[in-house]
Parts: structure tokens; sequence; C-alpha cells
């Protein structure tokens, strides 16, 4: 390694003030071999960044996240005030059920609306950087909804859960209530995220339903024991037209 | 906050799995040790959720937790017990059993990281596998830019000897 190395791989890096960078720009326009350098250290740092990608198509993410720790995705809200409104609350929202009415009409979440308002809270938190990263293989993707398809009871493999102008990043578990969540996380071409989630929660079937929370936009349905959501920042119609597809699919 | 702490962490650790098992990896060497870091990781995570500032990035504050398990409990543990870590080669582009499949230029360019000394190995990662800047590679590792840049020529000139 020369005394010049340090501020050459700076240079390559782009991490060197205006100043210096003129100065050994200068330096470099009139010296053949730190020019022979230069190239040698930039040639040698070219590959660092895709292999080192390698290492992250070899993570063992079944296994990491199994080991993540169990708990529920948040606390209930308790929009009530309290533990026994809120069951109160599920215990009407049962009976709109029974009585062929929609509940959701009234404003009133049951536990089984529940999920929806946590995954709801939760995609608010991810930005355009949080799955954008993630380009993984057609045989990662097929091992990583095989492991969620096989924890919420359903088929999923990347030709039945591909969606048109959606890139699929990852597929992973999480939990609600004691009950399987699996999610899968989409991107658009700008990086935003959009979310399939199937909430294995013995849920009676319901048809497919729109609706508005603060910016995002949901499509849900249940059928076969199992909640399904589609959710994203997009319009309505579109989570709808996705819901749809998806429906007829898994 | 601390409601919105714990919420931020736990949506945080799912998409920062990979990551945090790829630099538990290069800082360890050796597999095994890569998952139970990331395991503690999380739990240490979780348990400290209160901890973390909303609106700040998870992943950074993981990546804190994993190095300060790392250097306090687990290196230092092994240090101590006067085992420390087998030299395998090749740690990186093996999984104890068989050559992991990857193209060649990845497997010999991993190879060489494999051969570099720890603080060298773990500012590559930052800087080029992570995409961080020389400051917050500093910031991360307590180290001046000065370091950072030194240990950074120096990989590449490893790297340089091997063409």
């Amino acid at each position: 390694m020369s005394d010049d190395d340090a501020e050459l791989v700076a240079l390559i890096d782009n991490e060197l003030d205006e100043s210096r960078r003129t100065a050994l720009m200068a330096r470099l326009a009139a010296n053949e071999r730190l020019r022979q350098r230069y190239d040698a250290l930039r040639e040698a740092g070219a590959p660092l960044a895709a292999s080192l990608d390698e290492l992250l198509r070899q993570a063992p993410l079944a296994r990491l996240r199994a080991a993540l720790p169990a708990g529920e995705l948040v606390r209930p809200p308790r929009r009530f005030g309290g533990v026994a409104v809120r069951e109160l609350a599920a215990g009407i929202v049962i009976g709109l059920f029974a009585a062929g009415l929609a509940a959701w009409a009234f404003g009133l979440f049951g536990e089984k609306e529940d999920w929806r308002t946590a995954v709801a809270e939760y995609a608010d938190l991810y930005s355009n950087d949080t799955f954008a990263p993630l380009k993984p293989d057609h045989a990662l993707a097929a091992a990583e909804l095989s492991f969620v398809g096989a924890k919420v009871g359903a088929d999923l493999t990347p030709e039945n859960v591909a969606l048109p102008g959606l890139r699929f990043t990852t597929a992973f578990m999480l939990s609600h209530a004691g009950h399987p969540l699996g999610v899968i996380a989409y991107v658009d071409p700008s990086g935003a995220p959009v979310l399939f989630c199937i909430h294995a929660n013995h849920a009676p079937d319901a048809p497919l339903r729109s609706q508005r929370r603060g910016d995002l936009s949901l499509a849900s349905w249940s059928r076969g024991g199992r909640g399904h959501l589609v959710i994203g920042h997009m319009p309505e119609e579109r989570a709808m037209a996705l819901a749809q597809m998806l429906e007829k699919r898994v | 906050m601390s409601e919105a702490s714990r919420r931020e962490v736990r949506a945080g650790l799912e998409p920062a799995l990979a990551r945090l098992w790829r630099y538990a990896l290069v800082l360890s060497r050796a597999r095994d040790v890569a998952d139970d870091l990331v395991q503690a990781t999380c739990l240490r995570a979780i348990e400290r959720a209160d901890q973390f500032v909303p609106g700040t990035r998870v992943d950074r504050w993981l990546f804190a937790i994993l190095r300060s398990i790392w250097l306090n409990e687990i290196r230092s543990r092994r240090i101590r017990e006067g085992g420390g870590f087998v030299d395998a080669a090749d740690a990186l582009t093996t999984d104890g059993a068989r050559e992991i499949e990857m193209n060649i230029t990845a497997s010999a360019v991993l190879r060489a990281i494999d051969r570099l000394p720890e603080a060298q190995r773990e500012a590559v990662l930052m800087v080029y596998g992570e995409g961080w800047s020389y400051a917050e590679a500093a910031a991360a590792l307590g180290a001046p830019i000065g370091t950072i840049m030194s240990r950074l020529a120096a990989a590449r000139a490893g790297l340089a000897k091997l063409k």
C-alpha cells in the first residue's frame, strides 16, 4: 500500500472535498505511475458491492424469521377507552354480522377487523426504501412463498402472486392475535410498497370490499378461514383490481 | 413515544434480517455465530425498543446493537475462554459442507475479503456493501474518517494484489 492509496481510494469513492480532489487530479494528470495505481485500486474495488450482495442471497431468512420473537404486531387500539368496552364492541360486531349487516358501515371494528388495522399501522411506516433493495431470484422467491404458504395454509408461488406493474420483493411471517399472518411485499416502479397479507384467523367468508384509511387503500376479503388484504398508497380502484386478481388465484 | 418506538423497531426487524446476517457473517466469519448474533440482536432490540428514537434509522440502530453484542459479548467471551475463532479458510464462500454456488468473480472477491483483518472487513462492508458514506461509517465504528480511509485503501490494495 502506497502513501497515496488512501487519497486515491477516497477520490474513487467521491469522498474528497473540492480542494483535495482538485490537487489530486492535477497530480494524476502529471504522473503516469499514480494514474496506474489509481486504475488498479479502482478495478480492485469495482466488484466489491456485487460480491457482498451474494452474501445477502445466502442469508438463511426462513431460519432467522422463525427465530424472531413471537408477539403481537401492536397492542389492540383502545378506541373506546378500555378492554371491556372493546369486547362489547366486538360482540356488537358479531351480532351485526349475524343479522347480515355490514358492521364496518357503523365504524365498529371487532377482533377480526383489528388485524387489518394493525397491518395498516405497519404499512404506514414502510417507505420507498424499505423493500426496494430486495431483489430475490426465482428460487428464493419460490422458497419464501412456499414457507409462508405452508404457515397460512395457502398455495403460494411466484406465478400465482405475480401482479402487473409490481415487483415481488419478499414474503415473511408475522403473527396477530395468535394466528399466523403472512406478508407478501411488492414495490411499484418508484419503490412504493404494496402488501398482500393473509391472516389464518378462521374468519367467516366475507366478500371483497375496499376502503380508504388515511392515505392508504385497502381491499380485503375472507375465504376458507383466511382473511386477505391488499394495502398500499394507491388509488382505491387499483387496490380493488389487484385484490380481484389475487382472489381468483390464491 | 415508547409505543411508537416499539412499533418502528418491530417493523424494522424483518426487512433488516438479511443485511444483519451479512454483517454478522463478515464480523464473525462463522455462519452459526452469525445466526446466533442476529437472533441476539433482535431480542436485544425488542427488549430495548423504548430507547429507539422514532423517526431515526432502525437499521442503523440494529447494526449498532449487533456490533455491541459482537464486541462486548461474543468475541470477548471467546477470547477470554482462550478459544478465539478457528481460522477457517474461506468462511464467506463456504457453508461448512459445500461451496456456495456463486459466480467466479464474487467468490474470488469474497475469499479476498475473508483474508482481511476484521477492521478492514467491517469498513468494506459498511461503505461498499451498505453504501454508507465515510462519515457514516466513521460514526458507526467510532473511528476518525482518516482511519476509515486507511482501512478501505488497505483493503483495496490487498485486492489489487490478487489481479
